[in-house]
């Protein structure tokens, strides 16, 4: 506070010294803060005012700076300055169209800066005032609707954009940010569409345009009716829906690269092996170079459109070339500036190629795999909160599509294959794998590829129980689907039932540790249950006799952790605690893992007996497997194939409700108006005025 | 086109322009079917009323006065004579026929040159040839003209041979009242008589087309894409101002519409007059998101990427959106949706081309298709088809490429729903993909209740589309209720019903037990249940595509289409050649669809399947694909069996009903393709070539070398066909039966041939003309063709004959060193 006075001091400072050195602009602003109408000795102050090079640190700092008392005082002319504004925007002159844009957006910020704690209301009054606040932001609304529909200057939509961006993120928490109240009211939805489906304004604003989107289906989301999330459910025209698609393909597939092309750089022969060596002696964490940031924003639109819009679907399986942007010479267009993240439209040029690529090297890729691509990367490593946050939300997304009935069609779909290069994270005990010879299967393939991968690699200390709950269920999700519809994967389930045989056995032997965290029993009882769908309904979707058999061979072999979970359970079901009937089920849940394992064991035992082999093999004992099926008789457990249907609220709304927030961070402090200089502007406009 | 410059010239005198050269004298009775009496009204009253004997009057009088048929024939004649000035006393502005009035020149002599395809075969032909010298002989003539004998296949003929004028244009007159299908099947003779024979053939030919292409829009394209394909050989400069160019253009501008509108379609069109609509002219109605239109947002829009890699103009717009404005530019894009629709296909031919593996191949059609998908419904068709319809969707990932070493034609399935006229009626309301928002939307839909019903008597494929209730519900697979098919449910027990639904309710304390060997068992049971498939192959997509049975296919592919549930959703496939020259493949086609129609007639049960082509261009076209085939060579590597093991593991013991009437099935197709093999010369016969359907037929298909040219002119396959002791085994070896039952199917089927010869002779006659094809290569095409008719052989020679061919094929060493050799370059077993 006292730094902020201090500044206001200086500014005032130099105010009063070097008066005649200021900008004409500034000198005009300094007559908005006094208490006089800047117009009563200037007629065409207004007029004046937006011909004049926006000086927005100035304007900010300005509003800023003014204190409570003062506020009361001049807001007559702030509300004045905003009506200019807004009139301005109609103008056909786009200098003064620019600078007003610019204008509204320091307008905006300066005035919250100045008012953290403020209610809206007040922030409302100061802008608007109350009483002509519905009919400004009815204005305003309109204008900019006109502005991004009509077929002016490409500059200036993107400011319209970033404008609305600047409004929408100027509250740390959307749902706080009462004048959204009127960006609901005065929709703007139909322009974002316009913009998604034409492809030329697509690429250019695409990527604002689905990040804004995204933000206002978050505005208020579960405390009132929001039209956003209506609208955007309803929405079936295909063009759109797959220009939306198009935007989040664009910017997933440019991570991807990014993070490959990191990768590529950080194994790049001895001497860079070298250097990261001698570089990571004095950087913390290695892995740190290796981490692009990631871009919840996009991740949260595509969640937005895959979890309302029913239609969307549709556009995660429409096929694209995969589109190697290195490849496509990058045309620098003033308008996108580059950030690190947040609002930084990735190079959009191919997408407004209206013709496919004819290089026969490309393969063809969809939304989905890309996704997966992007998912097996984020999930790689879940330390650092973004990354969590990314590699939750790719789970849930995952569970929306493994609920839907079109996408499991697709997604089973045995005409539409593709090999799906996911991203293993390189461990001591095994090789990277050749990524070139992945066979062309369906893609649930590859959905069960990355839950098995995420089971494999992260049992760690700082378990997510979250994540690995989420993983599970999505594999239930996607064994109901197939056991419904009579699909017989030709999945390698071996490496499955592996991995969570190997989950159990982690949990077991960190139970105290992890017993003081989570719910490792609910963990436990979804594992077994999907053992229990292989067991009883293996027969609707196992793809070969051969694989039932190699499932009780598993669970035989690994049977020491069926029964010391066993043990465990029992334990806890005993006693009498917290956890008492979340053990029971498990209990329950056990009974037909134990009866094969009671069942199978002597038999082997006395196989090996009777023909002197000390070690039976893999084909000895699916033999025995084989001849003693019909001595076994197994209990019928009610509900497997039941699951819970995903729902955001109220489970969800609390992580939805912070990944908002830091959405909003991150994309506040990236939009960045200024680059939009004035010298673009003006070279772009000198012609038409 | 400099003669169709007055907007709205007189229609009905346009519309009569084709009778009115000669059938001034003879239309009163000579009732032209195909037109509109409105038009031929008027008209009427001019003409005076002459005696003319034509089909109605034949069957009304059984017997023909000579008298009057002199005199009519004299009429006509003399009309031909008249024939300009009848046009001066009319006084019509006539942009068809200023042709005809120059085309009227002093009879030529031509009569006396040589006829140079030899002695005419018919008595009818010298019949003619009197008739030339001797008047009194015309009657003759006429007499053949207008019994119930003449056909279009004897129209066709005169047509091409007569050197008359008068005669031609008589011929030309006579189309008219043919029913249009049978003409349709000479079409390619007939334009390829246009483009390539002289002026007053083409004057005869020309107000018969342009009178049919006013009727239809299918017709139109159908002429406009062989007038390009057979006008290609001629020499460039030539080419640009051929007669057969100049129609081509004057078809493809459009301006060949229904000059009246038919009464039908009266509330559509009284935008037609207005003379904003003229394509060239006029911007399209306003509001519509149509290609002309100025409006720049929805240009913009058009090009989004939905036309990314196939630039559909919006012309190919589907019209859900706005089906009024649709309705109201009907008329002036009335060819551009289907040549759209054409050119995009090709397109996606060209750019798989590029690609080097069948896998990058399949993956891109798969995702071209489904950009494909986003313009449909439109007022687009499949022309292979045989029935009236639109397409509505293509379900992209079925489509598969087919094995081909340079080339990527490819087979796509279409979904097309059936309608009485693709002209008139509505193009179908787009549905979405996701069928769940199909029911959403079902209020949108103005027959939703009808269809409701229509659903619940007919289809249960569509779960939860019945009542609105269940159309809001949530579609996941919680809910999902799947179709088994009965195999299921017949041989499961009861327990097994426990294993199809989870039981949820948790009253029943009594535990349910299973035995795990039940389950096991029901496993192995269900996999050996299902049909036996092909193993999906990377390198051969196709195969599996194809051995999957055409009713299952269909039965797939609508419970996973959102237009599924309609009534009217018919499955078509069609094979999309893109870089091959099918104009053989068409003329074999008519041969083939030639021999069968006489086999038929002369009721010798030799089986054959023709199937549909339709040549684009002189470098692309479509193939109807034949349902449930799979090649030889398919056969043999997938199940690597000998055919007869094959034959046995499909259909059975030797002794059963269905390997039977499957060896029957095999030996009658393998007569008649036998005998199209000798006939034909069809060459390059290896396994990739000859199909097996589900019922044993075999089906022979690339007809790329046949008559004079053979493959690579190495001199392989000298045998008359290819008859390998695979064949013969599944015959029951050549001394069984059934081989001798061959043998005289054989022997009939020729006689059947050779007593029509004409008919087979005259089709491939007429498009040797003015044709560079290979097949016509060398000048003894058409006599060895002939030859092989054997006219001179007696039926006992005819038998000697047979037998030297088969056992000649039999023994042929080439057709196995041929099969080698296909394995060798080509990978075909």
């Amino acid at each position: 506070m006292s730094q902020m006075e201090k500044k206001a001091g200086l500014l005032r400072r130099t105010s009063s010294s070097k008066k005649p050195l200021k900008e004409k602009v500034v000198l005009m602003y300094d007559e908005i803060f006094s208490k006089e109408d800047p117009a009563k000795n200037n007629p065409r102050f207004w007029d004046e005012l937006f011909l004049m090079k926006v000086n927005l640190e100035y304007l900010e700092s300005k509003l800023e700076s003014v204190d409570g008392e003062e506020v009361q005082r001049i807001q007559d002319n702030i509300n004045s300055l905003f009506h200019h504004c807004i009139q301005a925007l109609g103008e056909e002159h786009q200098i003064k169209v620019v600078n007003a844009l610019q204008t509204l957006c320091a307008l905006f910020r300066g005035v919250h800066q100045k008012n953290k704690s403020a209610s809206g209301f007040d922030i409302i009054n100061v802008l608007m005032g109350f009483d002509k606040a519905e009919q400004r932001m009815k204005d305003l609304m309109e204008r900019l609707d006109s502005l991004l529909c009509g077929d002016g200057s490409e500059s200036l939509k993107s400011l319209c954009l970033k404008l609305l961006l600047c409004l929408v993120t100027v509250t740390d928490n959307i749902s706080q940010n009462t004048i959204l109240e009127y960006v609901m009211i005065n929709s703007i939805f139909e322009a974002i569409l316009q913009i998604l489906s034409d492809v030329s304004s697509r690429g250019q604003h695409g990527y604002d345009a689905v990040v804004l989107l995204a933000l206002l289906v978050n505005y208020r989301k579960y405390e009132s009716v929001n039209p956003y999330i209506v609208k955007l459910s309803i929405v079936d025209d295909e063009p759109t829906l797959d220009g939306m698609g198009m935007v989040v393909h664009q910017a997933l597939t440019e991570y991807n690269r990014q993070y490959k092309d990191k990768e590529e750089e950080n194994q790049g022969g001895f001497f860079s092996t070298l250097t990261s060596m001698v570089g990571s002696m004095f950087i913390a964490d290695a892995d740190e170079k290796l981490s692009v940031q990631t871009n919840e924003a996009i991740l949260l639109a595509l969640y937005e459109a895959v979890h309302l819009n029913r239609n969307f679907i549709t556009v995660l399986a429409q096929s694209h070339p995969e589109i190697d942007i290195a490849a496509t010479p990058a045309t620098p267009t003033p308008t996108t500036p580059t950030t690190p993240l947040g609002t930084t439209p990735p190079s959009l040029d191919m997408m407004s190629n209206p013709e496919l690529p004819l290089d026969p090297n490309l393969q063809t890729s969809n939304l989905l795999i890309t996704f997966l691509k992007y998912a097996s990367i984020v999930m790689q490593d879940t330390k650092d909160e973004h990354r969590l946050n990314s590699a939750r939300l790719c789970l849930i997304i995952l569970t929306c599509i493994a609920e839907d009935q079109y996408a499991d069609a697709f997604l089973h779909d045995d005409n539409i294959n593709f090999r799906v290069n996911l991203h293993k994270m390189p461990m001591r005990h095994r090789k990277k794998a050749v990524d070139k010879n992945i066979p062309s299967r369906p893609l649930v393939c590859a959905v069960l590829d990355l839950m098995v991968e995420f089971i494999v690699t992260h049992m760690m200390k700082d378990f997510p129980m979250d994540l690995y709950l989420r993983c599970v269920q999505i594999i239930h999700k996607l064994l109901c689907y197939q056991k419904k519809c009579r699909i017989r994967l030709h999945y390698t389930w071996r490496e499955l039932w592996s991995a969570l045989i190997n989950l159990l056995k982690f949990l077991l032997s960190n139970e105290t540790t992890l017993l003081a965290k989570h719910n490792i029993f609910h963990l436990a009882l979804l594992v077994v249950n999907l053992f229990n769908m292989f067991i009883t309904y293996g027969d609707t979707f196992l793809p070969t006799s051969n694989s039932y058999d190699e499932l009780y061979y598993e669970i035989v072999r690994m049977h020491q952790v069926f029964d010391n979970l066993n043990c465990m359970v029992l334990r806890v079901s005993t006693n009498t605690g917290q956890w008492k009937e979340a053990a029971s089920k498990v209990t329950h849940a056990l009974v037909n893992v134990r009866a094969i394992i009671n069942h199978f064991n002597p038999k082997i035992e006395s196989y090996a007996a009777v023909n002197h082999i000390s070690q039976l093999s893999e084909e000895q004992v699916l033999e025995v497997v084989r001849s003693n099926y019909d001595t076994l008789t197994l209990k019928l457990q009610d509900g497997l194939d039941q699951f819970e249907r995903y729902s955001e609220q109220p489970k969800e709304a609390a992580f939805f409700k912070e990944l908002v927030r830091s959405i909003s961070l991150n994309v506040r402090k990236n939009v960045s108006l200024n680059t939009l200089s004035q010298d673009v502007l003006l070279k772009e406009f000198s012609t038409i005025s | 086109m400099e003669e169709t410059e007055p907007e709205l010239s007189p229609a009905p005198s346009e519309q009569n322009s084709p009778s009115s050269s000669l059938s001034t004298s003879s239309s009163p009775s000579l009732s032209l079917p195909s037109t509109p009496c409105s038009t031929c009204g008027p008209h009427h009253t001019i003409i005076p009323p002459l005696v003319v004997i034509n089909e109605g009057g034949a069957e009304l009088n059984l017997v023909i006065d000579a008298e009057v048929a002199q005199r009519a024939c004299h009429e006509v004649l003399q009309k031909v004579k008249l024939h300009g000035d009848g046009h001066h006393l009319h006084n019509r502005p006539d942009p068809e026929t200023p042709a005809l009035t120059t085309a009227v020149k002093p009879l030529k002599i031509q009569e006396e040159e040589d006829n140079p395809e030899g002695s005419a075969p018919g008595s009818v032909k010298s019949a003619r040839r009197r008739q030339r010298h001797n008047p009194s002989k015309q009657s003759w003539l006429l007499r053949l003209f207008e019994s119930k004998l003449f056909d279009v296949s004897m129209a066709i003929s005169y047509l091409h041979n007569s050197k008359e004028p008068g005669v031609q244009a008589y011929i030309g007159n006579r189309l008219f009242s043919f029913p249009n299908e049978e003409v349709d099947f000479y079409l390619p003779q007939l334009l390829n008589m246009y483009i390539h024979m002289d002026e007053d053939v083409g004057d005869a030919i020309k107000p018969y087309v342009v009178h049919r292409c006013r009727q239809s829009i299918s017709f139109s394209l159908q002429c406009a894409w062989l007038l390009g394909a057979y006008s290609s050989d001629m020499h460039i400069s030539t080419q640009r101002h051929s007669l057969g160019t100049k129609l081509r253009k004057l078809i493809l501008s459009d301006e060949l519409r229904p000059a009246v509108p038919r009464a039908r379609r009266d509330p559509l069109t009284l935008m037609s007059f207005c003379p904003v609509i003229s394509p060239a002219t006029g911007p399209g109605p306003p509001g519509g998101d149509h290609g002309l239109s100025p409006s720049k947002r929805t240009h913009q829009r058009s090009k989004s990427d939905a036309t990314v890699s196939i630039s559909l103009s919006s012309n190919l717009k589907r019209t859900a959106s706005n089906p009024k404005v649709e309705s109201s530019q009907d008329e002036p894009v009335r060819l551009a949706p289907q040549r759209e629709f054409i050119k995009s296909l090709m397109g996606i031919g060209k750019r798989l081309a590029t690609l080097p593996t069948k896998e990058q191949k399949t993956q891109r059609l798969i995702s071209e298709l489904s950009l494909l998908n986003h313009k449909l419904p439109a007022r687009v068709w499949l022309p292979t088809a045989a029935f009236d319809h639109h397409v509505v969707r293509v379900p992209h990932t079925q489509a598969v490429v087919l094995n081909s070493k340079d080339k990527a034609p490819y087979l796509i399935y279409v979904e097309v729903l059936e309608c009485e006229n693709f002209e008139t009626s509505s193009v179908p309301i787009r549905i979405p993909e996701n069928r769940i928002r199909s029911t959403r939307s079902v209020e949108n839909l103005p027959d939703c209740g009808m269809m409701a019903e229509q659903r619940a008597g007919s289809f249960s494929v569509v779960p939860n589309y019945d009542n609105d209730d269940e159309a809001w519900s949530v579609d996941d697979i919680g809910d999902l209720q799947v179709e088994l098919p009965e195999v299921h449910t017949n041989s499961c027990d009861n327990i097994s019903q426990f294993s199809v639904d989870s039981i949820t309710s948790l009253e029943s304390k009594e535990p349910v037990f299973i035995a795990a060997g039940d389950i096991r068992r029901r496993l192995s049971e269900q996999l050996a249940q299902a049909p036996t498939t092909f193993k999906r192959d990377p390198e051969d997509p196709s195969a599996v595509a194809l051995k999957e049975p055409w009713e299952e296919k269909v039965r797939r592919i609508r419970e996973g289409s959102p237009y599924g549930h309609l009534p009217q959703w018919r499955l078509l496939s069609v094979i999309v050649k893109c870089g091959d020259d099918l104009r053989q493949e068409l003329l074999a086609f008519q041969v083939l669809q030639q021999l069968k129609s006489i086999w038929e007639q002369e009721r010798v049960p030799l089986w054959i399947k023709p199937y549909e082509i339709l040549v684009l261009s002189s470098d692309s076209g479509m193939i109807e694909p034949v349902m449930n085939a799979v090649s030889l060579h398919q056969v043999k590597k997938q199940s690597q069996l000998s055919l007869l093991d094959y034959f046995l593991q499909e259909h059975g013991a030797p002794t059963t009903e269905a390997f039977l009437s499957a060896q029957r099935n095999f030996v009658q197709s393998c007569a008649g393709y036998s005998l199209i093999c000798y006939l034909l010369q069809v060459k390059d016969r290896h396994n990739g070539n000859i199909l097996l359907d589900a019922e044993g037929h075999i089906i022979h298909i690339d007809f790329g070398f046949i008559l004079s040219s053979s493959p690579k002119n190495l001199g392989f396959e000298t045998s008359a066909f290819k008859l390998t002791t695979e064949f013969v085994d599944v015959m029951g070896g050549p001394d069984g039966d059934m081989f001798n039952y061959y043998k005289m199917l054989m022997l009939q089927g020729l006689i059947a041939a050779k007593k029509h010869m004409d008919r087979v002779l005259q089709i491939v006659e007429i498009m040797q003309q003015g044709s560079q094809l290979p097949c016509f290569h060398g000048s003894s095409t058409m006599r060895g063709l002939k030859e092989r008719f054997h006219m001179s052989l007696t039926e006992e020679q005819l038998q000697v004959l047979i037998n030297q061919l088969v056992d000649g094929s039999m023994r042929s060493l080439t057709t196995k060193l041929y099969d080698g050799f296909q394995y060798l370059t080509n990978g075909i077993m």
